[in-house]
């Protein structure tokens, strides 16, 4: 089976803005010695896990700038590690026959996303540190190249489409450290093209599929876990004990159950599973996520 | 502090509301794929807010995971 003419087709297209946007990550960016998360603000206040919670509300605006710190550290994080097993992932499908037509663009697709982690890293490394990541595997079990492939791409295109929202509106917030917006507006720029191509390659995987009832369900069903797990992550202990909140676990905890934050992941999500809906391939929401 | 049949027991109960299967310390979560991969970062977020203290991610293995007589052993508190 070979990919349609169609995606072909647009990773062509993608190869050559890519090709024309090479970027040196070494030099693209000056940065200062050291940063103060006591006086510049490194998310936007709105997007933090813990706003609209009581706990919040309670801040001080120092202790609210310090979570927004370590907050960015875990979003820089959580995105190493996400593209961590997207290189794994993109490399281990360079060159096989079924990708062959959009080789060329897997090669700008990892190139860029090895880029994104020398940013990210290069900030937690600097400034703070990487945060753990608890993700695990035991029990990868053997499944069918299709699906394999149709699990992988759609997971990536969900995790991106998540961190785009963050991105998209950090790169506009004239609060943040130029540092801070530097980094989400260039990672929102090839990550809209990550996402056409993640967005059209899922569709013509999902469609030319011939699943049976079962294995549709299995892979449901782990999409669904997918983007709980992926929510999960935005709300770390870690960073709740480097912010100086009493109890870091129960303070997840909350954050997580609280209505506001619901609420918030519902709206970040939506544009992805109206996507996933309008394709028949999440027709209901995931009951634990929001 | 939790006791280890506390422990257990909270495993259990978020076991089944994750799957909609009743388990036993004994039943073989990962294996049965009663659990999948994907859901290990909230079972260790889970484990660790019962016990108020960090899993160290570093040290992980597989056959920590086989069931929650293990996963209590391993990362349980004591009673
Ligand atoms: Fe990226
Ligand atoms: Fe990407």
């Amino acid at each position: 089976m070979s990919l349609a003419d169609s995606v072909a087709a647009v990773a062509k297209r993608l190869s050559e803005v890519s090709q024309h946007s090479y970027q040196n990550p070494y030099t693209a960016l000056d940065w200062p010695e050291t940063v103060d998360p006591d006086v510049d603000w490194f998310s936007s206040p709105e997007l933090l896990s813990l706003a609209g919670t009581p706990e919040w509300d309670a801040m001080p605006e120092a202790a609210r700038k310090r979570l927004a710190f370590y907050e960015a550290v875990n979003f820089y994080s959580l995105n190493i590690h996400g593209e961590k097993s997207l290189m794994a992932g993109l490399a281990e499908r360079l060159y096989r026959k079924e990708m062959i037509q959009v080789a060329d663009y897997l090669h700008h697709f990892l190139d860029e996303e090895n880029k994104h982690s020398i940013f990210f890293g290069g900030f937690c490394t600097r400034y703070a540190r990487v945060y753990r990541s608890r993700q695990f595997s035991v029990n990868e079990e053997e499944v069918p190249r299709d699906v394999g492939d149709f699990l992988f791409f759609a997971k990536t295109m969900i995790f991106e489409e998540i961190v785009d929202h963050y991105n998209w509106l950090q790169a506009r917030d004239e609060r943040l450290h130029p540092v801070a917006r530097y980094i989400n507006r260039n990672h929102h720029v090839e990550e809209a093209r990550h996402l056409i191509f993640g967005r059209q390659l899922v569709t013509e995987l999902w469609r030319t599929q011939q699943w049976d009832a079962q294995t549709v369900d299995d892979v449901r069903g782990y999409l669904a876990a997918f983007i709980t797990s992926s929510w999960r992550e935005y709300y770390n202990p870690d960073v709740y004990a480097d912010a100086g909140l009493t109890d870091p676990w129960e303070a997840a905890e909350t954050a997580w159950q609280s209505p506001a934050q619901r609420e918030h992941r519902r709206t970040v999500t939506a544009k992805c599973l109206g996507f996933l809906a309008s394709e028949k391939i999440l027709p209901e929401e995931p009951v634990d996520a929001f | 502090m939790l006791s280890e049949p506390d422990f257990r027991a909270e495993l259990r109960a978020w076991v089944s509301e994750k799957s909609g299967v009743e388990v036993t310390d004994h039943s073989p979560i990962f294996a049965d794929r009663t659990l999948r991969s994907v859901h290990i970062p909230e079972l260790l977020l889970l484990m660790e807010r019962l016990r108020g203290t960090p899993i160290d991610v570093e040290d992980l293995r597989p056959t920590d995971f086989r069931d929650i007589d293990t996963l209590a052993t391993r990362f349980g508190v004591r009673s």
